[in-house]
């Protein structure tokens, strides 16, 4: 499994604070995507939008009520299509698979489109301990993969990089000559990795969604790297949590809609591929075998508490990242582990172990605007309440710096995110509340409330606007009630 | 129906893994019955009753749809040539292949092809136009080797998506995984009968064309939307990373 530097949030996040560079690049985030994404939404309207939310939501419910049964289903079908499935129940078990796949097969190079399971697994050591070269093809992947580093956003895997970083990078991996010109960087990139994809044995790639009905793997992409990934190599091996399946062909479209719209404004992405089974005898070209990889890895753990389960809805689409304040100026490293931002601040802690994390649920000011954004209406707010609740809760962690007023405080909080609408009632309050202690747009860091002081301290925290987003958003809507759970 | 494979299982065993979830959720038996969920109740009359609809929906509305269809592939990058007539078609296609200055261009075998007949056009303009289907003759290498060398793929199109602008291609005999993939030039044809409206209406008639094939959804099914492109760099957007820099869309209309 990945390396876990939760621990150390406190010391990475004061430490992402002061680098000049990423800051920068967060802002470019923070604007970009999120500009985009209300772009594609006001294209098809607020209320579409909500009616696709809605639907997806409902969707997710169903396939996670009854995940015993779509995996069945899902098993059945990709073997009916000649492909293999192979569950694991955690990281190590999961290498294992594909290390074995890998050897009984005399792989000796593969190539990988973006996942982030597989980051969670840190296959790429395992198939290097195993004597596999293997590539990331994704742009951001590779840069990172050259620079020895790990992801530090859901969609944009090497936004803490520079230009000029990326440029000294490939000036000193691959010997090309310095360059600011990014088209460069990417020819360069495409060069280097076409011979590789075209010499590769095996092609691995994560999965968006899978189809239970007809036992197919849905891969999203924009640079045709999982396109290539998914057809040139003899072998393909498709790994991806088991929290991935929805019911039927049908109920892809809605997903399909929301999930490029929400990471970065597009319609659709350049490319959807659909993968069914290996190569049929009278197709032209694919791999002649399909492995599937289904991995638990502490899911069952979000499934089997009704407070967290909803994390297990999330399609990974970042958009709860470009928006959050915390995440804009920290960036995705200092969270220590592979899932970064307000949703890896409860996939993290259960998948990791709370005590690993203690900081994490922490690490948010509960505007509320992760939740607003979510295309599956996930209600992080709560459930990073929830976790601080047990951590505050919990006699093991009594030497937690938790005070009994953060304690109370956390439960009057837990209320109010549960009980709408207290929740906009404060938000009214809380805007006249902290009127002597905004200053140019940020509330100062002298904020007198302790659980939010100790979050100020060192940090600026965005002032409530003077419209919260909610009442925007109701102001379109017939009635509040449509926008709650 | 897909010839079975002895599928092998690595890992845990399945009844163990799928145990373990049932009780994450509270149960020890596997249900009994079904989870009622709409889509998967629908039948094979159902989904051809629905199919029928659509189909008779999307008559009605053909022209309306192909300039929807042109105007949404425009905003994601194609580079639409609409016309009625074959021949100008046909001398788009030469004037794109000379204007690349390439040599070699590769194009699938698809049914298109017998109502365009480009290939005599193409090879007046002095290029190697090759058939990227294997045969007796050709090896699967060789096919892979010819599109590899191609400065430009031309395909046809399974369903044209009037909602994203997307081409969907189902790769099988005939037509390559890499043929719209690896040259730096993707060319699609699309007819209006190609049309769809949505990309529910896509997956309504793959879904109608599964049960009718006794379960089989065919190995691959793309949605091309535009170029290859990506922003991984400073969020600055380039066009054409692994995948085609330039597409065109030959809208025969
Ligand atoms: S929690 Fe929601 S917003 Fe965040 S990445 Fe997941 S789906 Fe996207």
């Amino acid at each position: 499994m990945a390396e876990v530097k939760t621990r150390d949030f406190v010391s990475a996040s004061d430490a992402a604070m002061r680098d000049a560079s990423l800051r920068r690049a967060l802002r470019q985030v923070g604007g970009g995507f999120n500009e985009a994404r209300l772009e594609a939404i006001e294209e098809v309207s607020w209320e579409t939008w909500e009616e696709w939310r809605e639907v997806a939501r409902r969707t997710k419910i169903h396939a996670l009520e009854n995940l015993d049964y779509y995996l069945e289903m899902l098993h059945d079908r990709v073997t009916a299509a000649g492909g293999h499935v192979h569950f694991a129940r955690d990281a190590a078990q999961a290498n294992a698979i594909v290390a074995e796949i890998a050897r009984s097969r005399s792989v000796k190079i593969a190539t990988k489109s973006k996942s982030m399971v597989s980051e969670e697994l840190d296959l790429n050591h395992t198939l290097d301990a195993n004597g596999v070269e293997v590539y990331e093809t994704d742009l951001g992947e590779y840069i990172i993969q050259l620079a020895g580093e790990t992801p530090s956003h859901l969609v944009a895997p090497a936004l803490h990089k520079t230009k000029e970083q990326v440029s000294e990078l490939f000036h000193q991996k691959l010997g090309v000559p310095l360059t600011d010109d990014i088209e460069e960087m990417a020819r360069v990139a495409r060069q280097v990795l076409r011979e590789k994809f075209l010499s590769a044995d095996l092609g691995i790639s994560g999965a968006n969604f899978l189809v239970a009905e007809t036992g197919t793997l849905v891969i999203i992409t924009n640079e045709g790297n999982g396109r290539l990934c998914t057809s040139a190599p003899r072998i393909h091996i498709g790994i991806t949590g088991m929290e991935k399946v929805i019911p039927s062909l049908q109920d892809l479209a809605v997903f399909l809609r929301l999930l490029p719209r929400s990471a970065t404004g597009q319609r659709l992405t350049s490319y959807v591929s659909m993968v069914t089974g290996p190569r049929r005898n009278d197709d032209e070209d694919g791999p002649e075998e399909f492995h599937l990889v289904l991995v638990d890895n502490g899911r069952s753990r979000l499934l089997a508490d009704p407070e967290l389960r909803e994390a297990l809805y999330c399609i990974r689409c970042g958009a709860c990242l470009n928006i959050c304040p915390v995440y804009g100026k920290i960036g995705g490293h200092a969270y220590g582990w592979v899932y970064p931002g307000p949703i890896g601040a409860i996939v993290s802690p259960t998948l990791v172990g709370l005590k690993e994390a203690k900081d994490l649920p922490h690490a948010s000011s509960l505007c509320g605007a992760c939740r607003e954004v979510c295309p599956i209406r996930i209600n992080i707010p709560r459930m990073l309440l929830h976790l601080r609740h047990r951590l505050a809760e919990s006699p093991l962690e009594t030497e937690n710096a938790t005070t009994t007023g953060e304690r109370q405080a956390a439960q009057a909080y837990s209320w109010l995110m549960s009980n709408p609408a207290a929740l906009s009632a404060a938000a009214k309050v809380g805007r006249l509340a902290q009127k002597p202690f905004v200053s140019g747009g940020k509330v100062s860091k002298r904020v007198p409330l302790p659980l939010v002081s100790r979050w100020t301290g060192g940090r600026d925290l965005p002032a409530m606007p003077r419209q919260t987003f909610r009442e925007i958003w109701a102001q379109g809507l017939e009635s509040e009630a449509e926008i709650r759970e | 129906m897909v010839e079975k494979q002895n599928a092998i299982s690595l890992g845990v065993p399945k009844d163990d893994f799928l145990g373990h979830v049932r009780r994450s959720l509270g149960r020890d038996q596997p249900l009994e019955t079904a989870p009622v969920h709409l889509p998967l109740t629908e039948n094979f009359a159902d989904l051809e009753v629905r199919a029928k609809a659509a189909t008779e929906r999307l008559e009605t509305i053909r022209g309306e749809l192909v300039d929807r269809f042109e105007e949404t592939a425009r905003v994601r990058n194609w580079n639409v040539f609409r016309t009625s007539s074959v021949e100008e078609s046909i001398g788009y296609m030469a004037d794109l292949a000379g204007r690349l200055g390439i040599s070699k261009a590769a194009r699938a075998d698809q049914p298109v092809f017998a109502e365009l007949a480009v290939d005599s056009a193409l090879q007046n303009t002095g290029i190697e136009l090759f058939v990227a289907a294997h045969d007796e003759s050709t090896s699967d290498l060789r096919v892979r080797q010819q599109i590899i060398e191609s400065g430009l793929g031309i395909t046809g199109a399974d369903y044209a998506v009037a909602e994203t602008g997307s081409v969907v291609v189902l790769p099988r005999k005939g037509l390559s995984r890499l043929v719209s993939l690896v040259p730096p030039v993707h060319l699609a044809i699309v007819r209006a009968k190609d049309l769809v409206e949505s990309i529910d209406d896509v997956f309504l008639f793959r879904r109608l064309e599964y049960l009718h094939k006794g379960g089989d959804m065919g190995s691959y099914l793309n949605f091309i939307t535009g170029p290859s492109r990506t922003a991984d760099i400073e969020m600055k957007l380039v066009v054409g990373v692994h995948g085609p820099r330039e597409v065109h869309l030959v809208l025969l209309a």
